[in-house]
């Protein structure tokens, strides 16, 4: 078990990331909204958090204190979310394909800034970010419980008028806003909560791949995470954590293929729209194998 | 700014333009009769440029399957270009019966379709890489016959030099531009495109075949990224299986800063954003790649129906 965890420790806190970037693409999908922004947010707060790590907190020794980790992480949790406000009330007028294309263009633009400022390190980006601990198994202990927390504040989430409000414009927008619910304002809330989740997410990201560059908010990346959520289902949050755990992994266990693997993943999601337009974790399944009493609350 | 810099600014601005142009008319076309947006586009613009590249006589790099790989015969540059550009429309009209219409058939949301023909395009680009490597290929140089490296628009003192193969590049794109703009006013099928953007259930009820419309839609899409592709293979060079990635999200600007679906909009957006690209000054360079970009989102929020788009009302 050990050397199991030992050996898997890097994949095993990947995929947790993973999962939590999933569910940072679910929360606008939750009011029906496809944002491509969460890599500009994740590379954002990575940048937070490595800026803040090398130039600006002291400290000695070999180790990150843990402390000035959780003020990065709410640094740039905050960046991220005031960033999203001011990007969200304009965009969010929009819908469906209009707000896509300007988060990839927000991406874009992003990405083309951090490869140019000199604060982000130009091409080369930040390297030798500090570690709060000795090995990649250590960051379980912020990655689970951020896990547990993100995924509980969700699922409570989904009974609550805001949970309720997020549903009604996801269904139907214009009856949503005709029985008093004002669409932009919970529109604009879960893109914020999802961007200040992204932003979190980058933190920890930063310091746990120990560099950071302007490769981290790509296109590409929107697609990842959009996949992890479209995979693994996106009408329950359960969807996105299964999606971010079965994708980051199957690079791995799809090695044998070398390149091809990434022509598999591409098939995948072609196959997955057509076949299986609710992925994996799919509303009839929850009704079977969960119990009626905590089924209502999910 | 000097004029001479200013007209060599311009003209080289309105050659890349107009690939631009051309390419999204491709895209503008798909979207205006099912209002999607083709993600695989950029993908089959790299696909485009490699076909020709083939035919051309041109000879794989020693990474992927094909290494080393060559054509038995070579044809004449603009053979290859024309068996190119529609070896590239087959494969968007194969994109179009395998990732597009299942999910049309079956009423799906039109986000889903976006996801797909990303999907696509994962795959077009990865089996690129595999068969042909990630190398940079270059087209000879005498592909359009032995002219000049440029021509000179200014005086013997004063010279305004643009390379020849910008010029070529513009008076393509203008001719097939004028060529699209005929087809869709002038011909039947033209009309009948029209009439499916308009109202797809209306056209098929006046004996519109509206399948074979969309699939026409698709090849004509597909030649004219295959043919921007080449174009800017042959004027830079192919610089490996991703570079259509650029070109589609650039892309995405022209056609939202023209209106979605606009066919003068998306020309006329693809030279205002080869222009502004073209204008950026030496010491800034690096920033040229976020122009589309800003110019889109300025459009997204000032005007979302693009330059020349109708505001469109939402009906219940």
């Amino acid at each position: 078990m050990a050397a199991f965890l030992s050996t898997y420790g890097y994949l095993i806190v990947s995929m947790l990331l993973g999962s939590l970037l999933g569910l940072s693409v679910y929360l606008p999908l939750m009011t029906g909204q496809l944002s491509l922004a969460t890599p500009g947010f994740y590379a954002l707060g990575g940048y937070v958090a490595a800026v803040l790590s090398t130039k600006i907190i002291p400290f000695e020794g070999m180790w990150f204190p843990l402390p000035w980790l959780l003020v990065e992480i709410v640094i740039a949790g905050l960046i991220s979310g005031i960033l999203a406000v001011i990007l969200g009330i304009p965009v969010l007028r929009l819908r469906g394909i209009y707000l896509a294309i300007a988060t990839i263009a927000f991406v874009e633009i992003l990405r083309v800034l951090s490869l140019n400022l000199e604060i982000t390190g130009g091409a080369v980006g930040i390297f030798a970010i500090p570690q709060p601990f000795g090995n990649a198994l250590g960051y379980l202990w912020i990655v689970v419980p951020l896990l547990i927390l993100v995924g509980v504040l969700i699922w409570r989430l989904e009974n609550t008028k805001v949970g309720r409000a997020f549903n009604a414009i996801r269904e139907d927008e214009l009856a949503a806003n005709a029985m008093g619910i004002n669409p932009t304002y919970y529109k604009v809330l879960s893109f914020v909560l999802g961007a200040i989740l992204a932003g979190i997410v980058g933190a920890i990201a930063a310091h746990f791949l120990n560099t950071w560059n302007a490769r981290q908010g790509t296109f590409d990346a929107s697609i990842t995470y959009l996949a992890f959520v479209l995979i693994g289902g996106s009408r329950s949050f359960l969807g996105p954590i299964l999606g971010g755990i079965l994708l980051t992994a199957l690079p791995e266990v799809l090695r044998g293929l070398g390149d091809a693997r990434l022509i598999f993943f591409g098939l995948l999601l072609v196959l997955g729209t057509i076949f299986y337009p609710q992925g994996l974790i799919t509303p009839e399944l929850l009704r079977r194998w969960i119990p009626a009493k905590l089924r209502a609350k999910i | 700014m000097d004029l001479t810099l200013f007209f060599q600014q311009l003209l080289n601005g309105l050659s890349i333009g107009s690939v631009y142009a051309i390419f999204a008319l491709g895209y503008t076309l798909v979207f205006s009769i099912l209002g999607i947006i083709n993600f695989a586009h950029g993908a089959i613009f790299t696909l485009g440029a490699y076909f020709t590249y083939l035919f051309a006589g041109g000879q794989f790099g020693f990474n992927g399957l094909l290494a080393n790989a060559q054509l038995p015969f070579a044809l004449p540059f603009w053979l290859a270009l024309i068996v190119g550009c529609m070896l590239a429309g087959s494969v968007s009209v194969i994109l179009e019966l395998l990732a597009f219409r299942p999910l049309r058939k079956r009423g799906a949301d039109s986000l889903l379709s976006l996801v797909s023909s990303l999907g696509a395009a994962v795959v077009i680009v990865n089996s690129i890489q595999a068969l042909a490597g990630a190398e940079i290929y270059t087209f000879p140089a005498n592909i359009y016959g032995n002219l000049p490296e440029s021509v000179n628009f200014g005086s013997a003192d004063n010279p305004i030099l643009i390379r020849t193969v910008q010029i070529i590049i513009f008076c393509v794109s203008t001719v097939i531009v004028a060529l699209l703009t005929y087809g869709m006013t002038q011909t039947k099928m033209g009309k009948a495109i029209q009439a499916v953007a308009e109202d797809g259930t209306t056209a098929s009820l006046l004996g519109i075949n509206t399948e074979q419309v969309i699939r026409i839609t698709f090849f004509v899409s597909g030649c004219l990224a295959g043919l921007a592709g080449t174009l800017v293979g042959s004027s830079v060079s192919i610089a490996g299986p991703y570079f259509g990635i650029t070109y589609g999200l650039k892309g995405l600007g022209v056609i939202v800063l023209g209106g979605l679906g606009n066919i003068p909009g998306a020309v006329v957006g693809g030279l205002l954003i080869g222009v502004a690209e073209a204008f950026i000054p030496g010491e800034y360079s690096g920033y040229k790649e976020a122009i589309a970009f800003a110019l889109l989102f300025g459009m997204l929020i000032l005007r979302p129906q693009g330059l020349f788009g109708k505001k469109t009302i939402q009906k219940v």
